[in-house]
């Protein structure tokens, strides 16, 4: 008896001394696979490690990330990156540090989908989308952005289409189902779903079309000034997340057919109970994370510039100044 | 025999006054003049961020900007237009069935459990099903305040019937008037304080439907404008559309006050 008390308390001390001298910190995500590297170094210990005692805040959009951040409710954010946040940043209210998705040939993550009306009226390539009609969630959002730089390779703009913005995926669903629209840019699971459903068809995948910086990790200017080791040990925990999510999960045979890399299981388990789908799901939704964390900075810079010119994000913002680019190695597309 | 009380009588101070309905015209304007003082000096000294607390200086200059280019008559045609068309739509369906519900008492029996089950539902909720039903046009804006403002005016006008002086009542009855005219002259501007109160509320409603109802694919319209100020956190520009929005309930509030003087001038 008095064996199993001292290995109880041996026990609790041995959990509760290391915790002690952990540094708290904070960071706001959605329950979305593009999360997953965060939700990785929680569960496998890689923040703790760095001596970092991690709370993860959950949101249920990604508006309400950066404004967390912005008021000092968390230390850090992950999330999509839309005008809305460079606005946030354009007051000096959030700064980024790494990446977190990207949409990468190869890899389904936002999909053009046209109706079966459409598509059987000749809506069939994502060029197609000139002049029609497109649900999008928000003026803003990262749809409105797809469909941007879409027409930048394809040689129109987001005036010679029109955007119906309908607030949410699932009134975006409706819209198209109800044959409202003729195209929509949706995630790869609502995509699949409204194919099952036999209302529309698949007709190309951003990643192929013009790979983008989806999402980015981001702290507040004043946890850097403040608090710089923790942002340090933060992002070298996220990056040992972020390595082992991408050799999961992204690597390719030669064909360009998913294979299931180390520990693919037990991340997949992970991410399945941090998002409360089923592992089935979150497979087929499994975005690109670059293994280091880096940015595409050129598309950061090409987002900015595109929501100046929509005339949503205040002309004088400097992309260059809302970038912390000295925590993580090898930034691809740094202008000179 | 000299009257020797008035000699006893002693002065006593005045007690009446106060506790009367006196115009202050100026105190509600410098209560208002001081808020927005008080609130342009936190923003100017620093003590709020601009960004969570926009200062009524730059409320104002988006307001400007925004009427200024010509949006602000758009945002508000459309919008003024939904709240007339649906308002007007759920007033109308409402006060028959209130109506109804009030004279008969077989439709009171069907419809106070319909009106209950389905006066709770949040109208946001069904926004996906209306479009399906409606399509993302107008019909489905006007559906939203019309469903909106329908329950509240049923409920408003069986009330107000119900509390028309039954002895008015009996008394047409006795003096043997045709069924017609007592509800005309009897029932109708009897019940009109009550209906009319109704109104007062049920424009309001209108008014936060509109907001709900722009959600869908909505590209003028103060409720988009709104919406769209918030997802791209143009705090100053969401504040200006807030404004007006409630700047429209005042002139409302005081249209509405108007048709009260004149329909019930009777009492």
């Amino acid at each position: 008896m008095k064996f199993v008390w001292t290995a109880v308390v041996g026990a609790v001390l041995a959990w509760a001394l290391p915790a002690a001298a952990q540094e708290k910190t904070s960071i706001g995500v959605l329950a979305l696979s593009s999360s997953g590297p965060v939700y990785i170094a929680k569960a496998k210990g890689y923040f703790a490690r760095e001596g970092l005692d991690v709370d993860l805040k959950i949101f249920t959009s990604a508006q309400q990330v950066p404004v967390a951040v912005a008021s000092g409710d968390v230390d850090f954010g992950v999330t999509g990156l839309t005008a809305g946040y460079y606005n946030l940043a354009a007051k000096g209210a959030v700064t980024m540090i790494a990446a977190q998705s990207r949409d990468e040939p190869g890899y389904p993550l936002s999909a053009y989908v046209a109706t079966k009306a459409a598509h059987d009226a000749g809506l069939s390539k994502p060029a197609d989308l000139k002049g029609r009609r497109i649900a999008i969630t928000t003026v803003g959002s990262t749809f409105h952005y797809m469909l941007g730089i879409l027409g930048q390779k394809y040689g129109f703009t987001v005036k010679d289409l029109t955007m119906v913005p309908l607030q949410d995926v699932p009134k975006m669903v409706a819209a198209f189902k109800g044959g409202q629209v003729d195209a929509m840019v949706a995630p790869v699971t609502v995509a699949r779903q409204v194919v099952a459903d036999g209302a529309g068809t698949i007709v190309g995948w951003a990643g192929d079309e013009t790979p983008w910086q989806l999402g980015a990790l981001f702290t507040a200017p004043k946890m850097i000034a403040g608090r710089r080791d923790v942002v340090v040990r933060f992002i070298r925990a996220y990056q040992t997340a972020t390595a082992e999510y991408h050799a999961a999960f992204n690597a390719r045979d030669a064909q360009g057919k998913p294979v299931k890399g180390p520990n693919h299981d037990e991340l997949l388990g992970i991410i399945a109970e941090a998002t409360k789908q089923k592992p089935e799901i979150v497979a087929e939704g499994l975005p690109y994370v670059d293994p280091q964390g880096r940015l595409m900075v050129n598309d950061i810079h090409n987002q900015v510039k595109f929501w100046q010119s929509e005339g949503q994000v205040d002309k004088a913002l400097d992309p260059a100044g809302i970038l912390d680019l000295s925590f993580v190695q090898g930034h691809t597309g740094v202008p000179k | 025999m000299p009257d020797t009380r008035a000699a006893v009588t002693q002065p006593v101070r005045f007690r009446g006054g106060g506790f009367l309905a006196t115009r202050h015209r100026w105190a509600a304007l410098a209560a208002f003049a001081l808020l927005l003082a008080v609130w342009e000096g936190v923003s100017r000294l620093g003590l709020v961020s601009t960004l969570f607390l926009p200062p009524p200086s730059a409320v104002g200059r988006a307001l400007g900007a925004i009427a200024a280019d010509g949006s602000l008559a758009l945002h508000l045609k459309a919008s003024l237009l939904r709240i007339g068309v649906g308002w007007l739509m759920g007033t109308l369906a409402g006060i028959a069935v209130g109506f109804a519900m009030g004279i008969a008492p077989v439709a009171r029996a069907v419809g106070v459990p319909l009106v209950s089950a389905l006066f709770p539902i949040p109208k946001i909720a069904l926004l996906p099903l209306f479009i399906l039903w409606f399509g993302i046009g107008e019909p489905s804006k006007f559906a939203t305040i019309g469903f909106g403002v329908f329950f509240p005016t049923v409920i408003a006008t069986y009330s107000a019937i119900d509390a028309v002086p039954r002895n008015l009542i009996r008394m047409a009855q006795s003096f043997d008037l045709p069924w017609r005219d007592i509800l005309r002259k009897i029932v109708l501007p009897g019940a009109m304080p009550g209906i009319l109160a109704g109104f007062r509320i049920t424009a309001s409603i209108a008014l936060i439907l509109v907001v709900a109802a722009e959600m869908i694919g909505a590209e003028y319209g103060i409720g988009a404008f709104v919406l769209t100020a918030g997802n791209l956190m143009q705090t100053d520009q969401l504040l200006a559309g807030v404004l007006v929005l409630s700047l429209l309930g005042l002139g409302i509030g005081t249209l509405l006050s108007y048709v009260e003087r004149r329909l019930l001038r009777w009492r």
